[in-house]
């Protein structure tokens, strides 16, 4: 976003127990042997007493097993029913997707919610292929070719239909206005795709478009069409010259800073004092199950940690270097860049890695924290926010009661709601309809 | 000692949210197809008159603009309690994975209310998804049991006792319990395991909706309900005994499989009041188009005909030359082949009931039909889709629901709290594990 008229945006990033991957250990309330779905509502009308922009539910594609939790457009539509203003977003993956099915679900559910959907649009790293064979094998080589195909049917059908082509005249029997319902004819190389959605248009025009990849194809495709841009960046200069990268390429696709807010992640530890927040972190990582995770980094990185002085510095000479891996190859640099930045050691990096997974990982109190998202906010390193509490039943109350009042008082985030909608929310315009403007200029 | 009597299931069909007749969305009460809160009032409408369940038919393609279904029930789910909750969803042109968790998510957000109602799809959809040309019929029925098949394996993939969520053990998830499925068919290959636990109904219930000859089969084998269209009575005990006379080869209980033909009603408080509404609903149908649709079915246009003249059987075409639904094009063209039936007689049956059967009468009077049905054989309950909403589904519930109470052939209060209790369908005991063991 451009400096003038910017408002920061909180996202409540949902993770079950907590960002952190020993965060079930913590003492706290008893596990949910089964999905709960009355603790993701409480989640989400907890962020919404808050006044904050959106709930964000991340998604894979496979690994089951490791990860168990509800699919997104269920899981969206059921808390659209039990909230009012905050948005609703899910990562969605392309791969192994259809355009059409993706548009469908995301305009009911924007109907559903009256407008607060919100689609973070990620192609996939290569776990969940072998659940989806019966695709062309090569289609994660091509995944940005076709994630670019796949946004470009996906927007074109929630322009299908114009947004008066209900009638609804039950006295002459005109129910809809033939001429505002559009065919879309595509033709690209993976998709064809005739039309029309069999949703009216959605009440955002198009739900909030939301690019999370980091690499060069990612960044470039955020430019083209994302309106927010989820992103990992590990400090406060990192996190500059991404906003800078990403602003700079947008005036190729014909669009300004305004359009687009940048989220980095924020992964936190709270304490009252500073000293009950470390406290609090070295208590986690006394329960993280360091074999088990130091032996999946040492696959990662290529070096193999377990055979290495745990608490000396760790030389990252050997390690796989971004170019040889498939996918999340941004992530795995910054883990490199980390590594030698601040000289970690093996058992550092383990446990660094244990909560935020390569986001900026903050210890402190609440206080703190709003300093530091004061910070980066004012310092152009960020528009909003990804928060990711490490223990939720500990960490996202304290962000609720403590942290959204701070900002509250030094004037940096709302008080109030000032629409209905995620785009009011996030202060992104509503999109005109690309069909009309296809006809108008033919 | 008397054997308890035999009980209805019924399911509301909200598909159309203006009601199932073709000219109801004219009706001033009618509600519109995106309004959410309509949709859910009429849910916990149903609900209020214990119903067993709603259902939502569906296609990806056709003109039109209504709500997806999935996203549709979870919001009808976070909103109501003991109503099932029964979305149809394609093979032909949806992945087995994502089917499989979007079911089991439904199942778990609902605490075990979810049910899939297989179909292959219609052939309009296949512009829609890349694909040139919709598969032929005995193509889309070979991949269906494999998909089906997949499915279920994949919601078998975790064992019931796979989360012990336990601290002091140090254990959240036993990966242990969590497998692999490794289905390497004809048409999938997938790995698995599922990314979401075993849900509350073990597994969402299957429903099934072809009446072909490999769909009848289908069913038979993998379905616990079957929703059909038949016309008559003699054709509706057919249908009946030809299906609980497959399951025994499977291994299964003829109590297993419910069969649940359609019933679109106009219900009044008097015959004439009824007529009037039909004729009223009628009057909103633009005669020429739906002649025309009508006429899909025929080699000429019924538009060159009297309304009140016989209908031309003789111009009929045959199922087979149709790469739609063959049952349902028998299902439209039976009651002329049986009365005599004039063009006006068949367009009126199609308006209101797409190719179900059409009752226009009293409360008592449906109740009459509904019990007489049961216990002849001819249904183990109904898949009622009231012309007009809301007033048809507030007749049904406030009306007919008391009397068929009455009578002892439908239940006073909800039985448990999962769409298999209401349905009285056993819990399936987990097969991928059994046979790793």
């Amino acid at each position: 976003m451009s400096v003038n008229q910017r408002e920061l945006s909180l996202n409540a990033f949902y993770a079950g127990t907590g960002h952190h991957e020993a965060s079930w250990r913590v003492p706290g309330p008893p596990l949910d042997k089964k999905l709960n779905l009355q603790s993701v509502i409480d989640v989400a009308k907890l962020a919404e007493h808050a006044k904050l922009d959106a709930f964000f539910l991340a998604d894979t594609q496979g690994g089951g097993g490791r990860f168990k939790a509800f699919e997104p457009f269920t899981l969206l539509s059921a808390l659209a029913v039990h909230t009012k203003n905050i948005g609703l977003i899910a990562t969605v993956h392309t791969t192994y997707n259809e355009p059409f099915h993706v548009a469908r679900k995301f305009a009911s559910l924007d109907h559903i919610s009256k407008g607060r959907a919100g689609w973070n649009m990620v192609t996939g790293g290569v776990e969940g292929s072998e659940n989806f064979n019966r695709r062309n094998q090569t289609r994660f080589e091509e995944r940005y070719d076709i994630a670019e195909e796949f946004i470009e049917v996906v927007t074109s059908l929630w322009d299908s239909w114009e947004d008066d082509a209900i009638l609804d005249d039950r006295a002459n029997g005109h129910r809809f206005d033939e001429s505002k319902i559009h065919e879309i004819g595509y033709e690209g190389k993976t998709f064809k795709v005739k039309g029309p959605l069999t949703v009216s248009r959605p009440p955002q025009g198009h739900p909030v478009i939301i690019q999370s990849g980091s690499s060069d194809r990612g960044k470039d495709l955020a430019a083209n069409w994302g309106e927010v841009i989820f992103t990992a960046q590990l400090s406060l200069k990192h996190a500059q010259e991404f906003y800078k990268d990403v602003n700079s390429r947008l005036n190729r696709y014909g669009r300004n800073p305004d359009q687009l807010k940048i989220a980095p992640g924020v992964f936190f530890i709270l304490g009252e004092t500073h000293e009950q927040a470390l406290a609090n972190e070295a208590e986690l990582n006394s329960f993280v199950d360091f074999e088990n995770a130091a032996k999946r980094l040492s696959s990662r990185l290529d070096i193999d940690l377990l055979s290495l002085p745990l608490d000396e510095p760790l030389s990252i000479e050997n390690a796989t270097k971004a170019d040889n891996l498939n996918g999340a190859r941004s992530r795995h640099s910054l883990i490199l860049e980390l590594i030698e930045r601040e000289s970690l050691s093996p058992r550092q990096i383990v446990h660094r890695l244990a909560g935020g997974r390569g986001h900026y990982h903050f210890v402190g109190t609440p206080a703190a924290l709003a300093d530091h998202i004061e910070e980066w906010f004012v310092g152009e390193a960020a528009d909003a926010f990804n928060i990711m509490p490490s223990v939720y039943h500990r960490d996202f109350p304290l962000f609720i009661h403590k942290v959204v009042p701070e900002l509250q008082r030094r004037g940096l985030f709302r008080k109030e709601y000032k629409g209905t909608t995620l785009r009011e929310n996030l202060g992104l315009a509503r999109p005109g309809n690309s069909i009309k403007r296809k006809q108008a200029v033919a | 000692m008397s054997k308890p009597k035999k009980k209805l299931r019924l399911i509301a069909f909200l598909g159309m949210s203006s009601g199932h007749h073709a000219g109801s969305w004219r009706h001033p009460d009618a509600g519109s197809s995106t309004d959410i809160d309509y949709i859910i009032r009429l849910a916990q409408k149903a609900e209020s008159g214990l119903l067993d369940g709603m259902f939502l038919a569906d296609g990806y393609s056709g003109a039109g603009s209504r709500l997806e279904p999935l996203t549709k029930l979870s919001a009808v789910a976070a909103a109501t309690k003991h109503l099932g909750l029964v979305a149809t969803a394609g093979t032909v042109y949806n992945e087995p994975y994502l089917l499989a968790r979007q079911f089991s998510s439904l199942d778990h957000i609902s605490s075990g209310r979810a049910a899939w109602n297989i179909v292959t799809g219609a052939g309009s959809a296949a512009h829609n998804f890349s694909l040139a040309e919709h598969p032929p019929h005995s193509q889309r029925y070979k991949e269906a049991e494999e998909f089906v098949e997949v499915v279920t394996q994949l919601w078998d993939s975790w064992e019931d006792d796979a989360v012990p969520a336990d601290r002091e053990r140090g254990v959240y998830v036993d990966r242990n319990k969590v497998h692999e499925i490794n289905y390497a068919g004809q048409y999938y290959s997938v790995q698995g395991p599922l990314n979401i636990p075993r849900s509350p109904q073990g597994r969402p219930i299957l429903i099934q909706a072809g009446s072909s000859e490999p769909g009848k089969e289908l069913a038979a084998r993998t379905a616990e309900a079957v929703f059909t269209a038949q016309q008559t009575l003699e054709a509706a005990q057919e249908f009946y005994t030809d299906l609980k006379g497959r399951l025994a080869k499977y291994g299964r209980s003829r109590d297993s499989l419910l069969v649940m033909p359609g019933f679109a009603p106009i219900i009044a408080d008097t015959e004439a009041e009824a007529r009037e509404i039909e004729h009223e609903l009628n009057s909103y149908v633009d005669q020429k188009k739906a002649l025309d649709v009508l006429s899909e079915r025929f080699t000429i246009n019924l538009n060159d005909y009297p309304l009140d003249a016989p209908v031309p059987l003789d111009k009929a075409r045959q199922a087979e030359e149709f790469n739609g639904i063959q049952s349902r094009h028998e299902a439209v063209l039976d009651p002329a082949r049986r009365g005599n039936f004039t063009i006006r007689d068949l367009l009126y049956r199609a308006n209101g009931g797409h190719g179900h059967f059409t009752f226009v009468g009293t409360p008592l009077q449906v109740a009459d039909f509904l019990e007489f049905r049961l216990n002849a054989n001819a249904a183990d309950g109904f898949n009622i889709m009231p012309q007009l909403l809301p007033s048809g589904l507030d007749e049904f519930v406030n009306k007919v629901v008391p009397e068929l109470q009455n009578r002892g052939i439908f239940r006073t209060e909800y039985e448990g709290t999962t769409f298999r209790d209401n349905l009285g369908l056993a819990y399936p005991s987990n097969q991928l594990h059994r046979a790793a063991v």
